[in-house]
């Protein structure tokens, strides 16, 4: 269960990424978080892992205050929350299994890590999520030589070495074309469906029908709407989206 | 799978292993070779402080002074020779008793010599030599007392007695450049024009060499290609050549010292090193517009003219800065080897020991260099 | 135009006489005019300096352009003219003032013969030799009782009569045992080592051929320099008589000037990689010091990067010659200097370049890695490192390149390497020599380069 309350940050140049946000996921959801672009949705994302310090609210995960969390708590509390990004963040020049590799880095023994030595169990284990991820045959190559698809496959390997309780996805599929788009959802679908709570932020609308059981729209960092995906109707597309997004929902639905 | 992830490992450890012997071995190999004796970097640190105080402190500029010289006569013994009047005002320097025998003690007083100045008290010699007595300064008045003793060789000789001298150095006010400084500004003048001119010339050079040397124009048929190779070789062989070692060939030839010599070794270098950059330029040049005007029924050189020197202007001209850029920095070195310049004017100070001067140079060098590299950099990033 | 136009132009116009540049800086081109300003001022600048008053004309037609220009304002005159006329300016005196002059190259052709001929004949190899060399002692001046001058080296039996020799004196020389009809060179050695030679003037080689049975006999004066260095010429010393034959045996071995090249190439190499490593270390906290994306935090740091950087500019600068220069007056000459001076510079260049890697790097994977969990040492293990090292190390070897060839002239100021050699025979004018060194030199720098860029493609 996360519950985030009045979750407020201002950046340092003044502007204001998120303005007293509160919700709650509850275990095995699949949320989404739709808006524009700038609309605050990374921030949230980040905020929940603190990638992004707050500047004012709480965020409770299964009861523990992740806003106030030591580091070496936060840490713990990171390597059960996996993340997966729009640019896959990987590293380019290191291989595939090291990229996956370094999901254990939380759990890993510090020093040995340093040193790039990792136990046997974690490089079967790399090994494996690579195979559910469909790319195994790629483990000793650089990452660089994927292709994007490829690339967030491997996000979601290293997501998957963490063992997560919790994946959040920042636009997963929005450098992807549709067709992949539909394989990674898929991915994160199946694994929700195993017991991980997933909290995606979306550019599309038809992903979210498909893929979402709650989402939450945000507008100039304010949450706009909650609801069940079928609730986005057209006077709540215009709250969310703003007037001049008209066509562009006509292309999405 | 897990066979094939042990190979992988165990080569990466293998090749590991090779490159860090290599590189270990020729590590060894240098430092038997090179000797690097960093204790000694330690020892010669009082050495090193004296050189770069000097260094440091450059010799800009001189204060304008005018060097007066008072004096008495006084003879020894009484009588063998005519006492001095005295002036009654100005500069004047006045000795009690005027006259003495030897080893008695007088008095030597200066008056009206300037306030706090330092003044060099000596003996002027029957024989026009000077012996030293010492320096002193001046009181708040511009006056000073002090006791000197007669010795034996200040005897009067051929009716000719010694003289006690003041010299004082008056600082006239005036703050003017140093002959240091105006000696380094003529040597940089020389540089940058040596760097400019070679720039030139070798720029003037390499644009034809460059159109020899770019495999899509001229590699077609036999003798094109015995063409581009010859000029590619030639190119890439006087690249590997530094300037200096042309310059100190050059210096033999046209005289040791020569700016002209400095010149010639620049004008070669750029011409290999742009006529390499300019080839390559021509070769990444989009051949759609060269087609779009050969199909207009243009002649080769039409073709050039239009098709090609569009494209390749602006990278000519920014490499041409660049290597002007380069030449500079080279041109304050060159006169190391007989090339003239400030890089002359250095080598000489610092082999005669005068470091403040060569400090006075090399702060010039870091000023030019720093200004044209911040000039150049600007243009170039105006041209792209 | 129109009148009420052009009357503020001709007021602009009239500034710009009066200081050029001012017109058009007034009219918001600021950048136009302070650039006329200052081509005006270089130009002026120049042409007092060095007194040419020829040169003016350039000066005021230049301010002339100028005022033509601020009339035309904002397209103005063409830029074209004033830059051809500052640069006429420029090669005009500058022509004169670096003394140039062609006609030198033309009219030094013999000494650019005497020159470029012997570098056809690059003295590297040499046919191999083998040698017949004995001894013989033989006092001067006469003492009373001298030794007996007869010695046997080898095979070789020397006698020389009589015993002993005062200057100028006539000595016989009788050998056997040498090699037979081979021309044998006799030479005189001192006490301290002195060779004298022994032919016409006492500047020539004195040879003689053997007979038949390798034997020889040959007169010979004692020279008249061989008491020239020694600190009593009356005290009787045992100097020495030498015979040596040498006959190809096949074959070609380095001659000594191409041992010396050998050894100056392997010192040039020593040098280039040792600077290389060592300025590499010491650039790597520099480069993360000159960072601007990880110094931008804090007054504190981003004083230090200032510092840093423009450490680092100053330094980059001064060319590593002139740091040899430097650190062979601190140090003494040899290649430890020139190591120095290489070291420093590569420290300064490098640490610049490190520092433009470190700013690039990607901020994803940074973000990525601290995602999982990991601490801050994980997170420059796992996505900082992987990133920058690459980089550095092509750049490393790119640095390389350049410090080899930089290290082939460091030489030049006593500072090791091939240059020292190459600067003593440039001096004396052994240009077989030169002309080997250039070979070596070439025949190095051009296999690095190919290697450096293979290396470096290989990992970009």
């Amino acid at each position: 269960m996360l519950r985030v309350e009045h979750l407020t940050k201002i950046y340092p140049n003044g502007t204001v990424a998120l303005r007293d946000v509160s919700f709650e996921v509850p275990d095995g959801e699949f949320l989404v978080v739709i808006g524009l672009s700038g609309s605050g949705k990374s921030t949230l994302l980040r905020c929940i892992n603190r990638l992004i310090e707050p500047t004012s609210g709480k965020i409770y995960w299964n009861d523990i205050d992740i806003t106030s969390a030591s580091p070496s708590e936060i840490r713990r509390i990171r390597r059960q929350i996996g993340m997966i990004f729009q640019q896959f963040n990987l590293v380019k020049r290191s291989s595939v299994l090291t990229n996956v590799l370094s999901g254990r880095l939380g759990y890993a023994n510090p020093w040995l890590s340093l040193l790039g030595v990792w136990p046997v169990e974690d490089r079967q284990k790399a090994l494996r999520a690579l195979e559910r991820v469909g790319i195994a045959d790629k483990a000793y190559q650089r990452a660089d030589t994927l292709s994007g698809g490829q690339q967030q496959r491997v996000g979601i390997a290293r997501a998957l070495m963490q063992d997560p309780r919790l994946l959040l996805a920042d636009e997963p599929v929005a450098s992807l074309d549709p067709v992949l788009a539909h394989s990674i959802l898929q991915y994160l679908e199946q694994l929700n469906k195993e017991g991980v709570t997933v909290i995606c932020s979306l550019h599309f609308l038809d992903l979210v029908h498909r893929y979402a059981t709650r989402v939450i729209g945000l507008k100039d960092g304010v949450k706009v709407f909650e609801g069940l995906p079928d609730e986005i109707d057209r006077t709540r597309f215009k709250e969310i989206y703003g007037e001049e997004a008209q066509e562009v929902r006509a292309a999405s639905l | 799978m897990k066979n094939t992830e042990h190979l992988i490992r165990l080569r990466r450890i293998f090749t590991q292993v090779v490159e860090a012997i290599v590189i270990g071995l020729a590590l060894y190999a240098s430092i038997q070779v090179t000797q690097p004796d960093f204790v000694k970097l330690i020892t010669a640190a009082p050495k090193a402080r004296q050189v770069l105080r000097e260094l440091l402190a450059p010799d800009l500029f001189t204060r304008e002074s005018e060097v007066v010289t008072v004096g008495v006569a006084l003879p020894v013994p009484c009588g063998s020779a005519p006492e001095d009047e005295g002036r009654a005002s100005g500069p004047r320097l006045e000795v009690e008793p005027k006259c003495a025998a030897e080893r008695e003690t007088v008095v030597v007083r200066g008056e009206e010599l300037g306030k706090g100045v330092q003044v060099t008290l000596r003996w002027r010699l029957p024989d026009g030599n000077t012996l030293g007595i010492q320096r002193l300064v001046t009181d708040a008045e511009g006056n000073f007392e002090v006791r000197v003793q007669v010795r034996p060789i200040v005897a009067t000789k051929g009716g000719q007695s010694a003289r006690i001298e003041a010299e004082v150095t008056l600082p006239g006010g005036r703050i003017t450049p140093s002959q240091t400084l105006r000696d380094v500004t003529d040597a940089m003048f020389v540089t940058i024009f040596m760097a400019l001119l070679a720039t030139t010339l070798g720029t003037l050079l390499a644009i034809p060499l460059s159109f020899l040397a770019a495999s899509n124009i001229t590699r077609r048929g036999r003798v094109g290609a015995l063409v581009y190779y010859l000029v590619r070789t030639l190119l890439n062989l006087i690249r590997s050549y530094e300037p200096l070692v042309m310059a100190t060939i050059f210096a033999l030839i046209v005289g040791f010292g020569s700016p002209f010599a400095g010149i010639l070794a620049l004008v070669i270098v750029t011409t290999a090193s742009l006529g390499k950059m300019f080839s390559e330029s021509i070769e990444s040049i989009d051949p759609g517009p060269i087609e779009a005007i050969t199909a207009t029924g243009a002649n080769r050189v039409q073709v050039i003219l239009y098709g090609v020197v569009p494209q390749i202007l602006p990278d000519f001209l920014s490499f041409t800065i660049y290597h002007w850029d380069i030449n500079v920095r080279i041109s304050t070195i060159i006169g190391f080897v007989g090339g003239g310049g400030i890089g002359d004017y250095l080598s000489k100070r610092i082999n005669a020991f005068e470091y403040s001067k060569a400090g006075t140079a090399l702060l010039a060098i870091i000023l030019v260099v720093w200004a044209l590299d911040f000039l150049s950099a600007q243009i170039r990033k105006k041209l792209i | 135009m129109n009148k009420a136009e052009r009357q503020p132009a001709k007021i602009f116009a009239l500034l710009s006489l009066i200081l050029p540049g001012l017109g058009q800086a007034l009219q918001r081109d600021w950048k136009r005019g302070f650039s006329i300003f200052l081509a005006i001022a270089t130009a002026m600048a120049t042409v007092v300096w060095y007194g040419k008053s020829g040169w003016y004309i350039a000066i005021i037609l230049l301010w002339l352009w100028n005022v033509w220009d601020a009339l035309n304002m904002p397209r103005g005159a063409p830029v074209a003219i004033a830059v051809l006329l500052w640069l006429g300016m420029a090669y005009g005196i500058g022509w004169q003032v670096t003394q140039v002059n062609p006609m030198a190259l033309f009219t030094n052709t013999e000494r650019a013969q005497s020159i470029l001929r012997p570098m056809l004949q690059p003295d590297f190899f040499t046919a191999r030799k083998e040698k017949h060399e004995g001894w013989v002692e033989i006092q001067v001046p006469c003492s009373a009782t001298p030794p007996k001058a007869e010695k046997t080296v080898g095979d070789i039996h020397i006698r020389v009569q009589p015993d002993c020799g005062n200057l100028n004196e006539t000595l016989i020389v009788t050998a056997d045992g040498l090699w037979p009809n081979e021309p044998t060179e006799i030479t005189w050695m001192t006490p301290i080592g002195d060779v004298k030679l022994l032919g016409p003037g006492n500047n020539q080689m004195l040879v003689v051929e053997t007979d038949d049975e390798g034997h020889l006999s040959a007169v010979i004066q004692v020279p008249g320099s061989a008491l020239a260095a020694a600190p009593d010429p009356t005290l009787p010393l045992p100097h020495r008589v030498y015979l040596t034959q040498t006959r190809p045996i096949g074959g070609m071995t380095l001659s000594t000037n191409g041992q010396y090249v050998v050894r100056g190439i392997y010192e040039t190499l020593a040098l280039a990689l040792l600077s290389t490593l060592l300025g590499a270390i010491l650039a790597i906290p520099l480069g993360f010091l000159a960072a601007r994306n990880l110094m931008s935090g804090h007054p504190i740091l981003m004083g230090i990067y200032v510092i840093v950087r423009t450490i680092l500019n100053i330094v980059r600068s001064i060319e590593s010659l002139i740091l040899a220069i430097i650190f062979v007056i601190i140090v003494g000459l040899g290649p430890f200097p020139g190591m120095l001076a290489l070291a420093i510079h590569t420290t300064a260049a490098l640490g610049k370049l490190y520092s433009e890697v470190i700013e690039a790097i990607d901020p994803g994977p940074i973000e990525a890695i601290r995602a999982t969990g990991a601490n801050n040492l994980q997170v420059i293990r796992y996505a900082v490192i992987p990133q920058i090292i690459p980089p550095f190390t092509a750049l490393t070897i790119y640095r390389w390149d350049i410090n080899v060839r930089s290290s082939t002239i460091i030489g030049f100021v006593g500072g090791g390497g091939i240059g020292f050699f190459l600067y003593q025979w440039i001096l004396i004018g052994d240009f077989r020599a030169v002309s080997a060194s250039f070979i070596a030199i070439a025949a190095v720098v051009m296999i690095l380069d190919f290697f450096s860029a293979k290396l470096r493609e290989r990992l970009v």
